[in-house]
């Protein structure tokens, strides 16, 4: 799939996890802590991205991810 | 079927404890869904207090309410531990002595950071099962202390570890492990454990941590599900919603076991939001209870989860309890066994609420003065007289007697009973 689609699907679930967040205005070089997810809503938005998209795969993959791009990569390179 | 499992279980939730939230604004932590953690307390040590007196404290009651008889069946004395002060010489010999145990036991100690306690468990309840020598017992000691600050600098290990202040706590757990098991009888053979290498959470310089938070949340998550997984391949019929009556977690923090468990509703049984959010409050909030008053205390946090499910959760017909224990690095094991209501009633004897009520809540000043004065007590101190006066209010708080830290000579540790 490509990056922008994978994007569109992470944006969603931001949006889900963190309703207080516009998701229209999320930029992929944003890191998650910006814009108020604790690690337990990062964890989350990483596994229901995974879940949208038919990944399986360990969660520990994801680990020293530092911004949206770079969990959006490990996202495509795995579908 | 042999009886195998816990016959006696204490929990000793230290002597001082601070406010989460007052700490979290202190340090200036972005408090933003800082509620989401279900963090509110947590045990501090004292500096004349270390992972032996807490032990002892843990331990002191069970050995008081044995015949001389049951306790010299006590062959083996394991501490479990991240926190030891000596790579040498066990702790379980500190214990051994001031515990006053026969000496035909083995003692010797466990590392496995957050898992130890469950490693000792395990190894005591294959002691029993092995019938080498019908009878006996084993008394498992897993206790830790979070002292120090942070490591300081870096870049991946110390992002966002500064979370680990408020969640990391300081208590032991002592569990007479025998064929006896008044407490929590053992499912023989129902052990799903998995465990690979990640660099999520350690303790590679003395008297302080290191650690990628998020990191170590992922790996918690990902053995959960295989070590659930290969219960499930051992006890082909367990099911993650009807089998257990009860959940008891490693608990790092309480926000983290709701997220967890939210993990495995989902996947397991693709449940639904309200379902899951009810599912959490009847068999996994009971554990947490006793979790978010002392914080994480390592090796012994899977035992406190335990015990505050036994004296928060309904047992008026035996009900299973599954088990999740997770320790960094990594390794982890789901397990489980049958509480009953003679299990509640034998827990009560130890007033453990009681002793978390007594304990010092500490001011922010107090806090700052003890973290400072511990320093006189760090890794490798050859020579030291604690300040038996320091904060002395505390040493009184409790109407039972307590092992403290009296001395440090030539490196051997010497104790002192208050009262």
């Amino acid at each position: 799939m490509e990056k922008k689609n994978v994007f569109l699907i992470v944006k969603d679930v931001i949006s889900e996890v963190l309703p207080d967040v516009d998701s229209d205005g999320v930029k992929i070089e944003q890191n998650l802590k910006s814009l108020g997810a604790n690690s337990i809503d990062r964890t989350e938005i990483v596994m229901l991205s995974m879940e949208r998209l038919g990944i399986k795969l360990p969660l520990v993959s994801f680990g020293g991810v530092e911004n949206i791009e770079e969990m959006v990569d490990v996202l495509v390179d795995n579908t | 079927m042999q009886l195998v499992g816990i016959e006696m279980l204490n929990i000793f939730g230290g002597s001082a404890y601070l406010d989460v939230d007052q700490l979290a604004s202190h340090r200036g932590l972005d408090k933003t869904r800082f509620d989401n953690l279900l963090m509110k307390e947590k045990s501090v040590a004292l500096p004349y207090e270390d992972p032996v007196s807490l032990g002892v404290n843990a331990a002191k009651p069970i050995i008081d309410a044995l015949s001389d008889s049951e306790k010299d069946r006590i062959e083996m004395l394991i501490t479990c531990t991240e926190s030891s002060f000596d790579f040498g010489k066990s702790m379980s010999s500190y214990m051994h002595d001031y515990l006053g145990l026969n000496r035909n036991c083995r003692l010797f100690e466990i590392k496995s950071a957050c898992y130890s306690g469950t490693t000792g468990l395990q190894v005591g309840i294959n002691f029993v099962l092995s019938q080498v020598s019908p009878g006996a017992k084993v008394l498992v000691i897993a206790t830790d202390i979070s002292r120090f600050l942070v490591a300081e600098g870096g870049g991946v290990l110390s992002e966002g570890w500064s979370f680990a202040e408020p969640s990391s706590g300081a208590g032991a757990a002592a569990m007479l492990v025998s064929d006896r098991p008044y407490i929590f009888q053992v499912d023989v053979g129902a052990n799903g454990y998995y465990g690979f290498e990640v660099m999520d959470t350690c303790r590679p310089v003395a008297d302080s941590e290191a650690g990628d938070s998020d990191l170590s949340l992922l790996s918690y998550l990902d053995c959960l599900q295989q070590s659930f997984s290969e219960y499930q391949k051992r006890v082909p019929d367990a099911n993650y919603l009807e089998s257990f009556s009860y959940l008891a977690f490693h608990t790092p923090f309480g926000g983290m076991i709701k997220g967890a468990h939210r993990t495995m509703m989902r996947k397991m049984l693709k449940a639904k939001a309200d379902v899951i959010e009810s599912d959490f409050e009847e068999r996994v909030f009971p554990g947490l209870i006793y979790c978010q008053r002392v914080g994480n205390i390592m090796g012994a946090t899977t035992a406190l989860s335990l015990v505050s499910t036994i004296e928060h959760g309904e047992f008026y017909s035996p009900k299973r309890v599954g088990c999740f224990s997770y320790g960094s690095g990594c390794c982890s094991e789901f397990f489980s066994g049958v509480v009953t209501a003679e299990s509640q009633e034998y827990l009560k004897q130890f007033n453990i609420a009681d002793k978390l009520d007594q304990r010092y809540p500490l001011s922010m000043d107090e806090y700052d003065a003890l973290i400072k004065e511990s320093t006189t007590v760090r890794f490798g101190t050859r020579n030291v007289k604690l300040d038996t006066g320091f904060l002395d209010g505390v040493r009184n708080s409790s109407d039972m007697p307590r092992l403290f830290l009296k001395e440090i000579k030539e490196y051997h540790r010497l104790y002192e009973w208050s009262q």
